[in-house]
């Protein structure tokens, strides 16, 4: 196979499942509603969310490790912000708290992984237990609605719904997080160490790789996103909801992997991730629009997660031979 | 973005315009949106609306019908995402119940900035978009419950009420309704009234033990402000020997277990409302203002008393089972 194509498909695989999935849907009579711009950004709004959750999993699936955790934490944060503001604190500082908030536990998971060399799916199978609880406790198992009139609740708001332009701030600010995402994990050592990690964890030790340290900082830093994902939740709902998100960190992994992330490690990307997010948003989106059964939408999401990623390792082997 | 993306987008928007000219024609697209799906309640919603489509389509209008939960059942986020789908799908117009008075409130205005109108029924929404309520009065529900419960004990004795849960402003309406019924009689004593059961029936059979392990030897009367109280703490009254009318209860909402209940005789009265009729008026409310013809801002569906009395009187019995199949092939 010439070079090219190989690359091409390599990187291009989530891109052309996105295409096929667009195809579908433009056989479809609903298309003439489902491709409006109004509608893509609408899809974009929603893919916000899972998408920011997606840019920390990343990191942490293509070092080795999970984190089933986001859920929880996202509900914590999104309680924790709506007290904040009630209480009085400015949105700005609100957010960097939320972040920080995010980062602490982040950076907790990973000291446990790696500081006791324990399972990661344990750790944060745990934790998330504990963080839905701790969300439940300090919103005193209620939703809190912030302040109406604070600038936080415009971050995911749609003006001019029927339209394109202009897509809320979020779209943006995922967009910047991940330009800057791929960068840490394509272009520094940290993000070479972390595929090293991934890939081989005894190599990278004896190459002098100190894994102890990158792995406490993948989660410490997928922490901090999945804090802002809880700021971008709460903004969304205008409240802290200590019950929202429940198996938000499945639709996360989902995307992941199908943008072509190996849940072994030491293979994934980050465009590859947004691609995921973007596909099971689409395929969401569409289906609501057709009118389908919400079981016919379930069925379809999760034979696309386990096609997408047959798929992926068809090609994979493929590409081996060639 | 690459270019032949770009490319195909284009050919594909250009299509769509093409499309959208053709196809104008009169009929109404209607997008029914409850909080779940698997509840009978919500079930008898569906049937309401099906049978506001068969009258319509039966005057010769054309009426196409979407009937679609949260894809995760009470999840606010989810139930957002299906409005905003609905509203890019340009229905004519939305019927909501509101998982959230809050949460809900940007996308309802976002669909009505879009032009697409929205009728909220069963839960209030905190906004003035909405261009109709449809609801059960629920203070009245409650009122109701009150005033049969004082009659029942003749005006003396101690008083239960097992709240459901915070932030639940339904439930919260018939709490105060009941207790407002009870204020003109200073003989009934209300032993409790700060106590929450919980969303599951499982917590709600927990504080009932822990209410009646306290009380159960005094009281007298017992109000539950919906279905999953109502049958927990009649299985709790009935574990410590005091159902069957010792200790009367009277509940809200009908399942088929507190039906069992009132036919036994371990419930004294349960106060029902009418999803059919919710399900039916919130269709033709929609219909009638997208003809452009006046409605009503608020719309009540009604609350009945039901007893073992008047169980078997057809409009009671068809509130009690609500005829779904009839409109529901399932």
């Amino acid at each position: 196979m010439p070079p090219r194509l190989t690359r091409l498909l390599q990187s291009g695989g989530p891109f052309l499942g996105l295409l096929l999935v667009c195809g579908l849907f433009a056989l479809t009579e609903e298309r003439q509603f489902i491709f409006t711009g109004g509608n893509f950004k609408n899809i974009l709004t929603q893919t916000v969310i899972v998408a920011v959750g997606a840019l920390g999993m990343t990191l942490i699936i293509v070092g080795g490790g999970i984190d089933l955790s986001v859920g929880s934490v996202v509900a914590l944060t999104g309680v924790l912000g709506a007290k904040l503001l009630v209480a009085g604190w400015s949105p700005w500082t609100t957010a960097g708290a939320l972040v920080a908030a995010g980062g602490a536990i982040g950076l907790f998971n990973g000291a446990i992984v790696a500081g006791f060399r324990m399972m990661p799916f344990i750790v944060t199978l745990g934790m998330m237990g504990v963080v839905r609880g701790a969300a439940k406790w300090l919103g005193d198992n209620q939703t809190i609605n912030i302040p109406a009139d604070s600038s936080a609740g415009r971050l995911m708001a749609r003006v001019n719904p029927a339209e394109f332009w202009p897509l809320p701030p979020g779209v943006w600010i995922l967009l910047a997080l991940a330009v800057v995402m791929a960068l840490l994990l394509r272009r520094t050592v940290f993000g070479r160490h972390v595929f090293a990690v991934g890939a081989n964890e005894t190599a990278s030790r004896y190459s002098g790789v100190r894994v102890g340290l990158v792995k406490a900082a993948t989660y410490g830093i997928a922490g901090l996103l999945f804090g802002f994902a809880g700021l971008l939740q709460m903004s969304r709902l205008t409240q802290g909801d200590p019950t929202v998100a429940v198996g938000l960190e499945l639709d996360i992994i989902a995307a992941v992997v199908i943008g072509g992330a190996s849940l072994s490690g030491g293979a994934g990307s980050i465009s590859g991730s947004l691609i995921g997010a973007l596909i099971m948003a689409l395929l969401r989106n569409g289906t609501n629009q057709l009118g389908w059964q919400t079981y016919t939408q379930e069925i379809i999401i999760g034979v696309v997660i386990v096609f997408a990623v047959g798929l992926d390792k068809w090609r994979q082997s493929r590409l081996a031979r060639s | 973005m690459n270019s032949p993306l770009r490319a195909l987008f284009l050919t594909l928007g250009c299509a769509m315009a093409t499309l959208a000219a053709v196809a104008a024609d009169p009929s109404y697209t209607i997008a029914v949106i409850p909080k779940g799906t698997t509840h009978e309640f919500w079930k008898s919603i569906h049937a309401g609306a099906v049978k506001a489509e068969q009258e319509l389509t039966g005057q010769g209008m054309k009426v196409r019908l979407f009937w679609k939960g949260p894809l995760r059942e009470d999840d606010r986020d989810q139930q957002i995402q299906v409005v905003e789908n609905f509203t890019a799908r340009k229905v004519s117009g939305i019927v909501l119940a509101p998982l959230d008075s809050q949460a809900l409130v940007a996308p309802v205005t976002s669909a009505t900035q879009a032009g697409v109108p929205t009728v909220v029924i069963d839960s209030d929404l905190k906004s003035d978009k909405q261009i109709s309520f449809v609801a059960t009065d629920n203070f009245k529900g409650g009122q109701m419950a009150g005033e049969f419960l004082v009659k029942a004990l003749g005006g003396k004795g101690n008083i239960i009420l097992l709240r459901y849960q915070v932030g639940s402003a339904s439930t919260e309406a018939r709490e105060a309704g009941f207790l407002d019924a009870l204020k003109k009689f200073p003989d009934l004593k209300l032993v409790s009234s700060d106590q929450h059961a919980g969303a599951t029936r499982e917590l709600g059979y927990q504080a009932s033990q822990n209410l009646l392990n306290r009380y159960g030897k005094d009281v007298s009367g017992i109000f539950c402000p919906n279905e999953t109280v109502t049958i927990a703490m009649t299985k709790a009254l009935r574990d410590i020997g005091r159902a069957g009318g010792q200790v009367k209860i009277v509940g809200f909402d009908s399942g088929s277990q507190s039906v069992l209940d009132l036919k036994n005789g371990d419930v004294q009265a349960l106060v029902v409302q009418d999803p059919v009729k919710m399900g039916y008026l919130g269709v033709m409310t929609l219909v009638q203002h997208l003809q452009g013809k006046p409605i009503e801002k608020r719309i009540d569906t009604g609350v009945s008393l039901v007893t073992k009395e008047n169980m078997n009187e057809p409009d009671m019995a068809a509130l009690l089972a609500p005829p779904i199949a009839k409109y529901l092939k399932e």
